[in-house]
This record gives structure tokens, C-alpha cells and sequence, in this order.
């Protein structure tokens, strides 16, 4: 647009339209809007003590009046606390919170949640039956908070082992006595802090964090525009090429050639690194999330299903091997996970990455029978529809399948192999990784087999029946487990929204891939619509303080980029993708994950905390400053931008990002307010800390008020490096 | 029973404090003598411990062989046929006195080898995860075992965290850390450093390990945070103001993790201000430039006031090797071989060869059994590993461990025999990793009443000392 305004009334026009926006922001924030409640836990009336019983003695049916209790330390014995200003839906019981209490130390310690029951004649107030935590000790008063939906409630007092002491209470926080009587609706209950008044409009940025590759300036018009339900229409919704085939990337897929496994003397240069590299695919990738506008959801799950069902270009030795793997993933991504499995075991980079291509009846090899299990399907252990572990009567977790299912498993999968002739792709001299594998039903074991069993299972495949049949039978064997719905709900959870996730999320989520509604399991659309919207993923600001994810490297540059119109180094043209050297030096090489686990474990646990973070895995020292040190190199870029082109370093456009529009609010706003507020609502959805706002104004202060550039650059690169912004909440 | 084992461990420590081993020793002296007077101010009781992890599973079968007529043959039986068998001529013969009998290493441990000869280099056989002592018959019966065998993940962390019950969630390098960290006063860095990322092994209840990148870049250079320039008013104040927002909204748990995490790299960038020469030129692979870098970190042991380190590096993630093991084992036994004897003679120019340990884990062997034929033929996931040792503390040129049914240390191997699960040869241990990592934290200084807090199953097994350190 700029192009078209030599005179300099493109930056006037700019000008108005980011005030324009700054006034819709504003109208949107004073829509009225039905946002669920903020759970209030209730105290007596004087102060902020926790209405407490003992469950063993209390009896349901009217509020307790409120004494003081001590409980025993370390003791595991039941407390019923009370808590209101709840919207439950159907089904939503006690594994949708989570108690956590803290000592005068600091230290939280978590309380299992073991039931949630209105009260018979107070409908709006619930009991919610906790175990102490025998951890706790004689800690005194500890105060006790209760999460739901990512979002926190006031913290209340119990005494442990004695009563006094303890940590103050929180800035603000005021008596929460029992309602007597039922609160109107939208009528703020006493002590709800943590509401965000006016209804919060932040919600549609935080869902462009979770479901693209980043928030940009036309994405979050767009949405604001036509709505969540309708976005999700339009991304989901088929897309047709000129030829009316349907389409599944925004961008061409990269161009190839297969080549001879032997790397012929006369390829090397360019002819190496495209066809006998990842190069091409990497580059894509980053197009397609930067500017692949009507498949940034497709995307994102395709991204997100590379990292559960994984294939590494580290052991497929040619782009146009890899390729076909990577169609599978974006062409399934809103089809059926059954669907996806069976693409996925006959596509030949996967039986070559997991040597399903070489095992036979006589040589059978176990590695994709042991996989596919492990993380592809069913992991390891028995799991509750919550996603939580099955248990045995001694506590224990109780394995899924032992080595002898695995052998079963392997024993199916023997006999396919690559299609080098009489399949459409098939060419004389080459590999064929285009089509999927096809048998030798010469080399396939043809006894019987004995699966996994669970209810309503058919664990046993006769002899004598063909190969495809034996395959399908066995997948079908995986994909009606009941821990198939639970681990890929929860890993796609984890992959778009949160680390740690409730129960409660995880079992909405899985009762959708259980059945769509239309009585249809594994819809992969339906999932991930129901992953997206809802109640724990969309909402207030989360106030809970376990919710979110840290940004995984490709997001967390691709969020950047997208936030500040990326183009080419010179800004004369798009990007050229050219970007994985970035992400890899943060120990994410895209589409090179080090093995079958991809990059980072999904049970990892966050460093001094009890909670997981899978990406924190490889967020160390070692990587933790080359975040900040990407955002200086691209905000503090010269002329040819951060990312020069450089025709000899394999980057022939570059990649730039441009402050433009922030320097412009840095013009209109000498105390940086307006800018600050800007990156706050696109970069992290309105979550700013008042402190942190405050912090970076007086940074922005601290450069002449005509040096708008380095104005804007300060300000983008406080909230781009902070571990604010690195966490996506 | 134990009391046999014991005698057993004691006479193969003996073993080792051979004459040659003494001679070596004395030659060595002298070049000690010469370092010490440029670290004539280092602690007299650095210890460091570094962990080299094979990522993927080694197969030891391939690794060390019988080289006895007897043994070979069972070897070659099970893996000849289908071209998985190292031929005998090409292995480099080695003979554990404690044994007697002859063994061989892979062709391409060629360093290893000399150092084994210098008795600097130890072999711990068939040592794996195990909840408790577990025979055959036990197995088949459905005794306790390992959570999830044969998984990558579970062994892999079952190594790293020595505790096989359960998963776990600290490492017995973090452990140990947390239970030693009074031997390391005033100590200006973490006492575990990970120079591949975050590990399990790493981990502690109250250890954070540092992590840095691997050379080639300078060890000045892995903390540096750019764009800042000195003096500038406006970029002092945007670092004020970065500092600042790292300290706020810590209620936020994942907010505060991440903090942590760029706080403690940013503390570290002041330490490290530059990039010590090293004397030995090491190999330019990715074992070589993490050992390359913990060299380096060991160089500054006495600036940085440590007098306890530990460390952890791991190989890429190649020794996966269900096809092509042949082939795709060569080269990364000789990258093995190279980066431990490289990093041993850093230590002796360092003055430091007998304060050092360096060991090697792996996920887990792999079956005796080959899958595949040919060049193709490879092996499946198993369980019983060989472990090396390396180091002037180690009592060299011999094999530890505890004697299984054949009544030595060394599995029988045969599909199907007595120290297999099944039918493939996937070995059971006969001792655990934490009789092994037990006996190298001795060495490091864990109190002997400290060692059943970092290794909660220890007694369950007949001893906490295998005897191979000094």
C-alpha cells in the first residue's frame, strides 16, 4: 500500500488506520459479553479463613457455620471447602479442578480433588472434597486457591498443624461469606478479583496464538470480523487448486526430483542441497507459517501431528522422499486419525525411518510394531478417558501391551515393502517413496496373531488372512483401544493450547474424537474445533498459574515474524523462508527432529515445579539466550534486514521484519503508551502486568522522543524477549 | 551367596593393580608433576565425573566379543549366518585377568584399546536396570523387572535416573549434586553441566545442571547476549528494564521456569569471560566437541572454585541400528574411541587424570539375534549392557561386575540360554546400574550413609561397590 502513496500519505493513512483499530479495540472491549464465572472460594465473614469441614462428619445439605479448624499436619485426611459463581456443564465434576495450597515458604504443594456436589438448597454453591497433602507438614496457615479452567479463584486460609503464620494474604483480597441467596446472572460475586471488567476481547488474539503460527495485524481484523466459529468454518472448509483439486497447502509444496540413492559426482551445489536435503521443505514451512493465510490452522495440526507421528529427514535421504509424508500429515489433519494411521504405516519414509520396509516372515523387525504402540497410538499405559493412568490395587500404573503383544504387532507389519515397479510412480533404477508400500505376501508372516485386549476388542487375527486384511484388522485393533482417544486428545492439547491440561479438558476432548456427534470416531476436525474452543482454552485471561505453554522455537520466531509484516531482506519481496538455521540453533531443526520422539518428551517436567512443559526440554542455558539474541538480530536489523540475503549462504531473498506501524504509535504517543498497549494487545492478547507495561515505558522513555525507531525497536524487544511473551498463556 | 560375589570383586580389584598398571602410573607422574606447577593452586581434591551416553542403544554384542574358541563360536552361531558377526581376526584382543580367558574389542575401539592396555580403561559387563536380582527362571515367572523393557525412553531414563521401578524424575548426576554439594563450597557455577541439553541425568531435587553448547563455539561465547552496547544510556536502560521484567509476575509458574532458566544463563556469561587453549587437538565430531568443551570447563575448575563436577554428553541419536548395524556401528565406534582417548589425554595434560572418571551409558544393548540379512542385518532393542570406564582413578584392563549363571561376569551368548529373556538374546542383566553408578559416587564423595537416599534400590542388591575405582 505504501507503494502507492509516494508521498508520504500512505504512513498518514497507516496512521489512521492503527487509530482506527485502537477504537475498535476499544469498542469490542465494551461489548457485552457472557464470560463464564471466576470460581470464589468462600471464607468466613470476617476474614479471609476458608469455610472448612471435615468430610467424614460433615453431612450434606446446609452450609456449615464457619469455626476455625486446625488440621492435622501431614496427614492425608479429607477437608470440604465451599465454593460458588461456577457455570458447570454437563458432566463437569472434580476432575476439572485442580487445589493447590502454599506455605509461608513459597513452596505449592497440590491437593487432589476428589468430589464437587452443590449443595441440595443452595444450588449455587458447591462442596468440593479435597485431600490434605501429607507434604504440607506443620506449615500453619497456608493459603489454598482453587483452578478451574485456567482460571483462579480467591485464595482462602487453612491451618495446618497450627493456626497463624503463613503467607499474607493476597493484595486485595476481602471476606467471600456463602451468598445466601442465588446471585443474579452477570451480577459480580464478592471477591471475585481476578475478573477482567469490561469482558475480556484479548480472547481473540490468544486463540490466533494457539491455532496459527502467530498473531498478524490483518489476521486479528479478520477474525474480529467474522468470529471464532466462522474462522474455523473457513480454515477447516475444503480448498480447491485451479484445476479443482483439492489443496491442502497455501504455498506450491516444494518441487523435486528423485534421485538416485547414490548421490551421483555430478550433483553437488544447489543439486545436493535441494534434492538430497531438507532445505526446500524447511524453507516452505516457513512460508507457509508466515504467509500461508488459509491453511495456518491446517498447518499448525499438521506441525502438530509431525511431532507425535514422527518421520525425521535426518534417516530419508531426499526431499522428495520426505515430502510424501508430510502430505499425508496436512490431507488427514482434518480427516480421520484411522485413516491417518494406515497412510502413515504404508508410507514408505515412515516403513524406512522404522524399518517396516525390511521386515519380513523370516527376518522380523520390531521397531514400528514397538512405535506405533508407544507413541503413536495407545502409549504405554492404561488411561482413564480423563487421560489420567488406570491404576492397580497397589497403586501402580498397568502397562498397555508387554513384549509379547509387540511381537504379534511386528509379526503383522512383515512383507511390505517399496513399490520400485508396476506402481504409478515406479521408475527404473530408482526408489519409489511416492506411493505407499505394496506386499510380498511371500515374505509376510501369515499366523495368527494376538493383539491388544480390552472391552469390545477383537484381539485375535486368524491365520491365513491376507496381508491388507491382517493390517487393517490390527489397526482397527489400535484405533478402538480406549486409550487411543485420550493420548491423542491430550498430546494435541498439549501441542495447541496448554502443557497441563485438566482431566477434565482432556476428557471433553476425547469424547469428541470418540464420537463426533454424527457417530464418528477419530474426526481429527472435530478434535481439534473442540480442543480450540473449549472453555479451558478461550475465556478471560488465565489467572490460573500453571496454564499455558512455553512458545516452542518455530513458533516462538514465527510469532515474531508474523507480528511485524515479514518480507525479504530489502523488503522488496517475500521472504524466502530461509529461517531453519535460526530454529535449529534452538535445538529445533524443522522436519530433522534427533529421533522418534521428536523434539522434546510430552511428560517432561518443568525444572523446580511439578508440572510439565514439554518444550522446556530444550529451553536451557545453552539455548535460552539465543531467543533474545534472534530478536535483536531481526528488531535491530540494518537495511538489508535481519536475515540478509546472501546468495553463497544459501538465502537468496532474505528475511526483514519492519516497525513501521509501532514507530508510528511511538510518534503519536510520547510517553510510549500507545505503543506499549499495541504490542501488549498483538503480541500477548492483553496480559500484560501493569508493572511490566511500566517498566518498558520507562525504557522507552529513556530514548529521545524523535528517535522513533529505536522507540519502537526498545519497546518490541522487551516484550519479545521476555518470558512473558515466551509463554503462551 | 554375597559373601562369594564380594570375594569375587575384591580378588578382580586386586587384579587390576598390576605391575604394569604401577609402571604406567610412574611414568605418568612425572608429566603430573610438571602440570601441577601451573594449577599449583588447585584444589588437591577436584573430582570430576563425566557421563558419555550412547543415544540410541550400542550394541554391545558387537562391541565386546568372546574371542575364546568356545565363546566365539556361540557368538558366531547366533550372528554369522544372517552377517552380523565381527570376524574374529579383526577383533582387538583383550584378556580380563579376572576371567582368564580372551575377549576382543570392536575393531574400531583402537584408542580404547591402548588405553585398556595402560589399565586406565575398565569394563563393566552386562550391567542394565533391574529392580531387584532377576534369573531366567524369575523373569519367566514374572518377578519384579524394569517398568516398560525394551522401550528407548523408559531404559534410557532408567540409566539416567537409576531407578527402575517407577519413572522418575531426578537423575542420580542431579542427586548426587544435591548431596555433595558441601564439598563444593563457594562454587561460582552449577556443579552439573550438560553439554547436550537438557538430560534426566542432570536433574536433581535441588540441582539445577547448567547446559552449554558444545565447541566449536568458544566457551566465552555460549552465554553472550548481543545488542547491548557499553555506555549507551538508552541500551542500558532497555537492559535494565529486560532484567527487571525477568523478575516480575514469578507466580506465574511457567513465566518463572523460563526466567530461571535466562537468568542463570545470563549469571553465567559474567564467569565465563574466556575461552581457554586446550593442549590436545580433539576430533572435530560430535562427541569430540562436547568432550571438547567439558575440557575446557574442567580448565577453569579452580577460577570457577569447583571442586566437584559432573557432567553429562550424548552421542546423536545413531546407535539405533535395527538395519545396516555393520556399517552404521564402524563409525561411531571409532567416533567413541577417538573422543574418550582425546578427552584422557586432555586430563593428563591437565594434571587432572586421576580426579577424572568418564563412563558410558546406552539405552540398552541389543539382541543377540540379528533382524535383517546381509549388509542389511541389524538387532532389535534388548536389555544387558557393557559399560566403559575410563580414568587414572579406574582400575584398568579388566572386566567387573557380578558373575552370572556361567559363573562370570560375561552373559552366555546364546538365544534361549540361561541369562536370556526369550529366544533372542536380550540378556538380563546381572547388575544394575545402580551397583554402578553407586560405586563411581563413592569415588565422588557421596557418604556412605548418603548412598540409599541417591540410590533408593541399592539395597536391594548384594553391594553398592563393584570395586573398579581406586
Amino acid at each position: 500500500m505504501n507503494k502507492n502513496f509516494p508521498d508520504g500519505s500512505g504512513v498518514r493513512l497507516l496512521k489512521l488506520m492503527c487509530a482506527c483499530a485502537v477504537i475498535l479495540m476499544c469498542a469490542s472491549l465494551g461489548a457485552a459479553r457472557n464470560v463464564p464465572g471466576v470460581p470464589v472460594l468462600i471464607s468466613d465473614d470476617v476474614s479471609t479463613r476458608a469455610l472448612a469441614v471435615n468430610s467424614a462428619t460433615w453431612r450434606p445439605g446446609r452450609l456449615p457455620t464457619p469455626t476455625q479448624v486446625v488440621w492435622p499436619a501431614g496427614s492425608d485426611m479429607r477437608v470440604t471447602l465451599f465454593v460458588t459463581n461456577l457455570d458447570l456443564m454437563p458432566g463437569e465434576g472434580a476432575n476439572a479442578f485442580r487445589v493447590d495450597a502454599q506455605t509461608e515458604s513459597g513452596r505449592r504443594y497440590y491437593l487432589s480433588v476428589e468430589s464437587l456436589n452443590a449443595l441440595p438448597n443452595y444450588d449455587w454453591i458447591y462442596a468440593v472434597t479435597l485431600r490434605l497433602n501429607p507434604d504440607v507438614g506443620d506449615a500453619g496457615d497456608v493459603l489454598v486457591r482453587l483452578n478451574w479452567r485456567g482460571m483462579a479463584s480467591n485464595r482462602v486460609r487453612l491451618a495446618v498443624g497450627h493456626a497463624g503464620g503463613g503467607l499474607s494474604d493476597d493484595p486485595g483480597a476481602i471476606p467471600t461469606p456463602a451468598p445466601t441467596v442465588r446471585p443474579k446472572v452477570g451480577e459480580p460475586i464478592q471477591g471475585d478479583l481476578n475478573r477482567v471488567a469490561p469482558p475480556f476481547a484479548g480472547d481473540n488474539v490468544r486463540f490466533l496464538e494457539q491455532a496459527t503460527f502467530g498473531t498478524t495485524f490483518n489476521s486479528e481484523l479478520h477474525l474480529r470480523r467474522i468470529g471464532i466459529q466462522r474462522w474455523l468454518e473457513e480454515q477447516t472448509s475444503p480448498k480447491f487448486d485451479t484445476n479443482s483439486n483439492p489443496r491442502y497447502s497455501s504455498l506450491p509444496y516444494p518441487s523435486f526430483t528423485i534421485m538416485p540413492t547414490n548421490i551421483p559426482t555430478s550433483c553437488t551445489g544447489a543439486c545436493l542441497r535441494d534434492n538430497y536435503t531438507m532445505y526446500k521443505l524447511q524453507n516452505w514451512m516457513f512460508q507457509e507459517a508466515m504467509y500461508g493465510e488459509d491453511q495456518q490452522l491446517r498447518r499448525r495440526v499438521s506441525w502438530a501431528l509431525s511431532q507425535i507421528l514422527v518421520v525425521s529427514g535426518r534417516d530419508t535421504q531426499q526431499l522428495g522422499y520426505m515430502l510424501p509424508y508430510v502430505k499425508i500429515l496436512d490431507r488427514n489433519a482434518f480427516g480421520n486419525f484411522r485413516d491417518l494411521l494406515y497412510e502413515l504405516t504404508l508410507n514408505p519414509a515412515m516403513g524406512n525411518y522404522l524399518d517396516m520396509m525390511r521386515s519380513t516372515n523370516a527376518n522380523p523387525n520390531e521397531n514400528y510394531g514397538r512405535e506405533i504402540l508407544q507413541l503413536f497410538s495407545v502409549g504405554l499405559n492404561l488411561l482413564k478417558k480423563d487421560g489420567t493412568p488406570k491404576l492397580d490395587q497397589n497403586g501402580n500404573r498397568i502397562p498397555t501391551y508387554d513384549q509379547n503383544t509387540i511381537n504379534n504387532f511386528t509379526k503383522v507389519f512383515t512383507g511390505w515393502q517399496l513399490c520400485n515397479a508396476g506402481c504409478p510412480a515406479s521408475q527404473p533404477g530408482l526408489l519409489n517413496y511416492i506411493d505407499p508400500m505394496k506386499v510380498d505376501p511371500s515374505l509376510h508372516d501369515t499366523s495368527q496373531k494376538t493383539l491388544l485386549n480390552y472391552s469390545g476388542a477383537i484381539p485375535t487375527i486368524p491365520a491365513g488372512l491376507s496381508p491388507d486384511e491382517d493390517l487393517n484388522l490390527a489397526l482397527d485393533n489400535i484405533f478402538y483401544h480406549p486409550n487411543v482417544p485420550p493420548f491423542i486428545s491430550r498430546a494435541l492439547i498439549q501441542q495447541l493450547v496448554t502443557s497441563n491440561p485438566t482431566p477434565a479438558y482432556v476428557q471433553r476432548v476425547a469424547t469428541v474424537f470418540e464420537n463426533n456427534g454424527q457417530g464418528v470416531r477419530g474426526d481429527l476436525r472435530a478434535v481439534v474445533v473442540a480442543i480450540l474452543l473449549d472453555p479451558e482454552a478461550r475465556g478471560d485471561i488465565k489467572t490460573d498459574p500453571d496454564y499455558g505453554k512455553l512458545r516452542e522455537p518455530l513458533l516462538y520466531v514465527t510469532s515474531i515474524l508474523r507480528a511485524f509484516d515479514p518480507r525479504s531482506g530489502t523488503r522488496t519481496t517475500l521472504s524466502d523462508g530461509v529461517i531453519n538455521g535460526i530454529t535449529q540453533g534452538l535445538d529445533q531443526d524443522v522436519f530433522n527432529p534427533p529421533t522418534v520422539f521428536s523434539y522434546y518428551p510430552p511428560d517432561f517436567e518443568v525444572p523446580n515445579s511439578a508440572i510439565v512443559g514439554p518444550e522446556y526440554a530444550i529451553l536451557t542455558t545453552g539455548t535460552a539466550l539465543k531467543r533474545p539474541n534472534f530478536a535483536n538480530q531481526m528488531i535491530f536489523a540494518g537495511a538489508t534486514g535481519g536475515i540478509p540475503a546472501n546468495a553463497n549462504n544459501n538465502i537468496p531473498n532474505g528475511t526483514s521484519i519492519t516497525m513501521d506501524r509501532m514507530q508510528a504509535l511511538a510518534a503519536a504517543d510520547p510517553t510510549g503508551g500507545q505503543l506499549v498497549d499495541m504490542l501488549n494487545r498483538l503480541m500477548m492478547h492483553g496480559s500484560m502486568s501493569a508493572s511490566m507495561r511500566s517498566s518498558i515505558m520507562q525504557a522507552v522513555q529513556a530514548v529521545a522522543p524523535a528517535n522513533t525507531l529505536k522507540r519502537a525497536q526498545t519497546a518490541v524487544y522487551l516484550v519479545a524477549t521476555s518470558s512473558q511473551y515466551e509463554v503462551q498463556r | 551367596m554375597s559373601h562369594s560375589r564380594r570375594d569375587f570383586l575384591r580378588r578382580s580389584g586386586c587384579a587390576a593393580l598390576s605391575m604394569a598398571a604401577l609402571a604406567t602410573n610412574m611414568r605418568h607422574f612425572g608429566l603430573v608433576d610438571a602440570m601441577a606447577q601451573q594449577n599449583a593452586d588447585a584444589p588437591p581434591d577436584y573430582r570430576a565425573l563425566v557421563c558419555i551416553f550412547l543415544n540410541g542403544g550400542n550394541d554391545g554384542n558387537n562391541t565386546v566379543v568372546p574371542n575364546h574358541t568356545a565363546g566365539y563360536a556361540q557368538y558366531s552361531a547366533a550372528r554369522a549366518a544372517q552377517g552380523l558377526a565381527i570376524p574374529q581376526a579383526s577383533l582387538l584382543p583383550i584378556t580380563p585377568p579376572s576371567i582368564g580367558l580372551n575377549f576382543g574389542l570392536h575393531p574400531n575401539l583402537t584408542e580404547l584399546k591402548t588405553l585398556w592396555d595402560q589399565q586406565k580403561l575398565a569394563i563393566v559387563t552386562n550391567a542394565g536396570p533391574l529392580v531387584q536380582p532377576l534369573t531366567r527362571a524369575q523373569y519367566q515367572a514374572g518377578m519384579p523387572r524394569p517398568m516398560q523393557l525394551f522401550s528407548h525412553s523408559d531404559q534410557s531414563n532408567q540409566h539416567r535416573t537409576a531407578i527402575s521401578a517407577t519413572a522418575a524424575t531426578t537423575g542420580w548426576g542431579g542427586r548426587m549434586a544435591d548431596r555433595t554439594g558441601a564439598l563444593n563450597p563457594g562454587a561460582a557455577i552449577a556443579m552439573v553441566t550438560s553439554v547436550n541439553g537438557t538430560s534426566l541425568f542432570t536433574a536433581g531435587n535441588t540441582t539445577t545442571p547448567l547446559v552449554v553448547a558444545p565447541a566449536p563455539t568458544p566457551l566465552n561465547q555460549v552465554f553472550a547476549l548481543n545488542g547491548f552496547v557499553t555506555g549507551n544510556g538508552e541500551d542500558n536502560a532497555r537492559r535494565a528494564s529486560m532484567d527487571l521484567i525477568r523478575m516480575m509476575d514469578a507466580d506465574r509458574t511457567l513465566v518463572r521456569a523460563a526466567s530461571d532458566l535466562t537468568q542463570q544463563a545470563v549469571s553465567v556469561s559474567t564467569q565465563l569471560s574466556s575461552d581457554p587453549p586446550l593442549t590436545v587437538t580433539f576430533p572435530n565430531t560430535t562427541l569430540g566437541n562436547q568432550l571438547k568443551q567439558v575440557a575446557k570447563l574442567m580448565k577453569f575448575h579452580t577460577q570457577l572454585n569447583m571442586s566437584r563436577q559432573i557432567f553429562y554428553v550424548q552421542s546423536a541419536a545413531m546407535f539405533d541400528t535395527h538395519t545396516s548395524q555393520l556399517s552404521r556401528q564402524a563409525p561411531l565406534m571409532v567416533e567413541l574411541s577417538q573422543a574418550m582417548k582425546a578427552f584422557y589425554d586432555e586430563t593428563v595434560a591437565q594434571g587432572i587424570a586421576s580426579q577424572v572418571t568418564t563412563f558410558s551409558l546406552s539405552d540398552f544393548s541389543r539382541t543377540l539375534n540379528p533382524t535383517g540379512t546381509g549388509s542389511g542385518a541389524g538387532s532389535d532393542h534388548a536389555w544387558g549392557n557393557h559399560v566403559f570406564v575410563m580414568g587414572g582413578a579406574v582400575r584398568g584392563g579388566d572386566f567387573y561386575g557380578t558373575p552370572g549363571p556361567n559363573g562370570t561376569v560375561f552373559p552366555t551368548l546364546v538365544g534361549g540360554g540361561p541369562d536370556d529373556t526369550d529366544t533372542r538374546g536380550r540378556f538380563i542383566p546381572t547388575t544394575s546400574v545402580e551397583m554402578f553408578a553407586a560405586t563411581l559416587a563413592s569415588w565422588y564423595g557421596v557418604a556412605t550413609a548418603d548412598i540409599p537416599l541417591v540410590f533408593p534400590y541399592i539395597n536391594n542388591f548384594p553391594t553398592a561397590n563393584l570395586g573398579f575405582m581406586m
